[in-house]
């Protein structure tokens, strides 16, 4: 097994200490990524970089391929039947996706969120304690911190504090995933892959969840798969189009928006299709 | 009808002089016979109790385990494998365990533990891998039914499988997992066979798993094969057998409300979370403080957890499916000798080398047809008007629940009722007609819900065609519903009915031990294979055990081409379906 912490650096200690006086730079270089379930070839020769600490966003038509890319990156795709992954994700200087390295440490420093809230059946306490305590932590006192810190990261403190003990399941559908957040962010990760969380959201969920991204950023890179152009544009610096598998073009959202290069991406965003 | 039975037969018994209501619940003496009887229901349910228990504590982690390996482990290859295994663990008869149990399991026993000849702990063992089946499936779907998507938000955050399955998959699946254990209980509790066989038949309070024991079921069934004389020694297994009935009801209706909810899909509510809390605090205080902090060795620390768990859950498959190969092995041996022309055709003998089950094989046959022609009109017809043109009022969702609860009814209590209403109250003795009417109420409740089943996969889009036509509801079903379920209508009834061919306790007290002659018409008395080869099985001389073997061959045989039918017309129905 690949030792991935001593690549990634010193697990236990804040993100941010680890990222101190870096120079903005690329988290993660994509190259040659080709994923495939069975005959339907998914992701089609890929080659790109995500920069650190910046919100990237893929956008593309149902079925592009655009989850699948994203699901690569913490190696999701490991655990559906018949998933073939070629290629090289380099992230710190180790290819991710070289068999040796455990997507078990991997997964621990490159959270998720998905499409659909998807709370533990425990409480608000225990969901987001969860992942602290299958890394070794046990003091109450502890995980009493790291659960208010990550509430409050997530901009749900205020409204769960009174009720820590009672099921998550009665939360709202905005409330969930703004749980959800919290409990990827409670592992301490650097790197957060949300695949459409908002689509399950109504208009006043959505906007909570994109001023958290916006904040979240700060700390951590982020990257979003979403099916809605608005968000892509008010949230992200960069932005990825996707078609039939193809990563047609990336660049800054700015430029992607206003002035794209290629013509399929024009005529997505102008709305001719998809 | 099995309640009336029931009450019916014991108000003779507590109606009885020598019998006294307190002592019958209190008294821990169960001596049916003798000059002065004495009716202590306390050392039957002791004897239930070690046993079903027993059977519990060995069942009950192997079935969870491989459920959970079976869910979360196993490969697509590796379930397409084991799925059949299960299901033929499921589908022996439970004399031929019986039959294991005392000639196979019970002599090892003897000679290395010091057990008596016959023992609790060999009816034990084997029982528990009659109700493992019950336990993995039902688990199993349990933990299947929990959705993916907590499985990925558990694995996103670097647990490990094993994490995810121990701490997130079987939380969330406890109450399934708990009817599971639950159902097996009942079984456990409800089986006669295995009990009647192996354990002896001599009733103590007492908790010796080495030592003979009596259960409630095995009582019942001494009283049918007629150890016991007639008398009141007789009615108490009507009251034995209520007994029974009402225990098995209380435990399976508690157990089916929790599998009607997890197959409803309402988010199953995680049971004992208030244990679990209070066991958390208790492990917190508890627990190594000084755990490896360093991120590696913990991580190496989990992933090993991780893979020691994974593959003694994988050997608690491995486990029921070498236990199954041991039991097929040792039956072909000892029978594979026995089985010649003769056998075929010859009648039962006293003397062993002349022995044959000719009649024996008519008997069950013919007790199979007869069986099919009540059973499938009747059932077919319940389930249609159940799923067709029933509406959902609390009528016939008392319906469902008594169908439901009647599949759970010890098959010996079945036995009871045969007796006492087809035997007895409409005179037909002890012939086919009896015991077909008997296995065929007892296969009522597959057939229905298989039925049902059949019915639910035509798409509505048929009928509201047909209605849109101006059809009636009758010809809707008529020529669209029914013509399209019958492939799936028809699988199920050939697996219900091959489970009742090998039933025996139900017709232990109707077919005969010996018969000159194969019966010829519906009031003929009849044997049949399952009894044969019980008779067999207690024969003290050892060569009858050889041809108890040589006939349970026969009965696989045919129970084995039924199934083979029944996968065959599944098969070809789904190869030629369009919709």
């Amino acid at each position: 097994m690949l030792n991935i912490f001593k690549v990634l650096g010193n697990q236990g200690k804040p993100a941010e200490s680890v990222m101190t006086g870096q120079p903005k730079g690329d988290a993660m270089s994509i190259e040659g990524l080709n994923i495939s379930y069975g005959s339907n070839h998914a992701v089609k020769g890929v080659k790109m970089s995500i920069p650190l600490k910046s919100v990237t966003a893929f956008i593309g038509p149902s079925g592009c391929g655009k989850s699948t890319l994203l699901r690569a990156l913490n190696r999701m795709n490991d655990e559906i039947e018949g998933c073939k992954t070629e290629g090289t994700v380099t992230w710190k200087g180790v290819n991710i996706l070289d068999p040796k390295v455990d997507p078990v440490a991997l997964r621990s420093k490159v959270g998720m969120v998905f499409q659909k809230p998807n709370p533990f059946p425990k409480s608000i306490f225990d969901n987001i304690a969860y992942g602290p305590r299958i890394h070794g932590i046990t003091e109450r006192s502890e995980l009493e911190k790291i659960v208010e810190k990550s509430l409050r990261n997530a901009a749900l403190w205020d409204e769960v504090k009174d009720r820590l003990d009672e099921s998550a399941m009665g939360l709202s559908g905005g409330q969930q995933q703004r749980l959800c957040i919290a409990r990827a962010l409670a592992i301490d990760p650097e790197v957060i892959l949300m695949d459409e969380p908002c689509s399950a959201l109504d208009p006043i969920a959505t906007s909570k969840i994109e001023d958290l991204i916006e904040e979240l950023k700060k700390k951590y890179t982020v990257v979003i798969v979403t099916h809605n152009m608005q968000q892509a544009a008010r949230v992200s610096d960069y932005t990825g189009f996707m078609y039939l598998g193809e990563l047609i073009e990336f660049g800054e959202t700015e430029q992607i928006f206003q002035k794209p290069n290629e013509r399929l991406t024009e005529n997505y965003i102008t709305g001719r299709f998809g | 009808m099995i309640v009336y039975t029931l009450v019916d037969g014991s108000i003779d018994f507590f109606g009885n002089p020598a019998v006294d209501l307190v002592d019958f619940f209190t008294g821990t003496m169960w001596r049916p016979n003798g000059a002065e009887p004495s009716f202590g229901l306390l050392a039957l349910l002791s004897g239930t109790i070690l046993i079903a228990g027993g059977t519990l504590l060995v069942a009950g982690p192997l079935g969870i385990g491989a459920a959970i390996y079976l869910s979360e482990f196993a490969g697509p290859r590796f379930r397409s494998i084991a799925k059949p295994v299960i299901e033929l663990l499921a589908g022996i008869p439970s004399i031929v365990y019986g039959f294991f149990a005392l000639l196979v399991i019970s002599p090892i026993f003897q000679e290395y533990l010091g057990a008596s000849y016959f023992n609790a702990a060999s009816a034990i063992v084997v029982m528990s891998v009659m109700v493992l089946p019950i336990i993995i499936s039902v688990s199993d779907d349990a933990m299947k039914a929990i959705p993916r998507s907590l499985r990925e938000a558990s694995l996103s955050m670097g647990a490990t499988k094993w994490e995810t399955a121990t701490k997130v998959v079987m939380p969330a699946a406890s109450s399934g997992i708990m009817a599971s254990v639950l159902l097996g209980l009942a079984r456990a509790i409800g089986e006669t066979m295995i009990v009647v066989l192996a354990a002896g038949s001599v009733a103590g309070f007492s908790f010796n798993i080495f030592g003979e024991t009596q259960t409630m079921t095995s009582y019942i069934a001494q009283v049918a094969t007629g150890d016991i004389p007639p008398g009141v020694a007789v009615s108490a297994a009507f009251a034995v057998g209520l007994v029974l009935f009402a225990i098995t009801y209380i435990i399976n209706s508690l157990a089916s409300k929790v599998v009607d909810r997890i197959r409803r899909g309402s988010a199953p509510k995680s049971a004992g979370g208030k244990i679990e809390k209070v066991l958390r605090k208790l492990a917190a205080r508890f627990s190594f403080r000084s755990r490896p902090r360093d991120s590696e060795s913990l991580l190496r620390r989990r992933q090993l957890i991780g893979k020691i768990g994974s593959q003694s859950m994988a050997l608690c498959i491995f486990l029921a499916g070498a236990f199954l190969i041991i039991l097929l092995a040792s039956v072909l041996v000892q029978g594979i000798g026995v089985i010649d022309l003769t056998f075929l055709t010859e009648f039962p003998s006293s003397s062993p080398d002349r022995a044959g089950i000719y009649p024996v094989v008519i008997g069950s046959l013919s007790l199979m047809g007869l069986t099919m022609l009540f059973a499938i009109p009747v059932g077919v017809g319940a389930a249609a008007y159940l799923n067709e043109f029933a509406r959902d009022t609390r009528f016939t969702r008392l319906l469902r629940r008594i169908i439901q609860n009647l599949a759970g009814v010890p098959s010996i209590v079945f036995g009871l009722v045969g007796l006492y209403i087809f035997s007895r109250m409409f005179g037909f003795g002890a012939s086919l007609l009896s015991g077909a009417l008997t296995l065929a109420i007892m296969s009522l409740p597959v057939i229905v819900v298989t039925t049902e089943e059949a019915l639910r996969a035509v798409p509505m889009t048929f009928r509201e065609a047909a209605k849109g036509l101006g059809a009636t509801k009758w010809q809707t079903v008529r020529h669209h519903v029914l013509p399209n379920a019958v492939p799936g209508i028809m699988t199920g009834t050939i697996l219900s009915l091959s489970r009742a061919i090998g039933e025996t306790a139900p017709i232990l007290f109707i077919a005969a031990v010996f018969e000159k002659t194969a019966p010829s018409g519906i009031m003929d008395g009849f044997m049949a294979l399952p009894v044969t080869i019980f008779y067999w099985t207690r024969h003290p001389n050892g060569e009858f055990h050889d041809l108890a073997a040589g006939t349970i061959l026969v009965l696989l045989a045919i129970l084995l081409s039924m199934n083979a039918l029944a996968i065959y017309i599944r098969h070809r129905a789904q190869k030629r379906r369009d919709w």
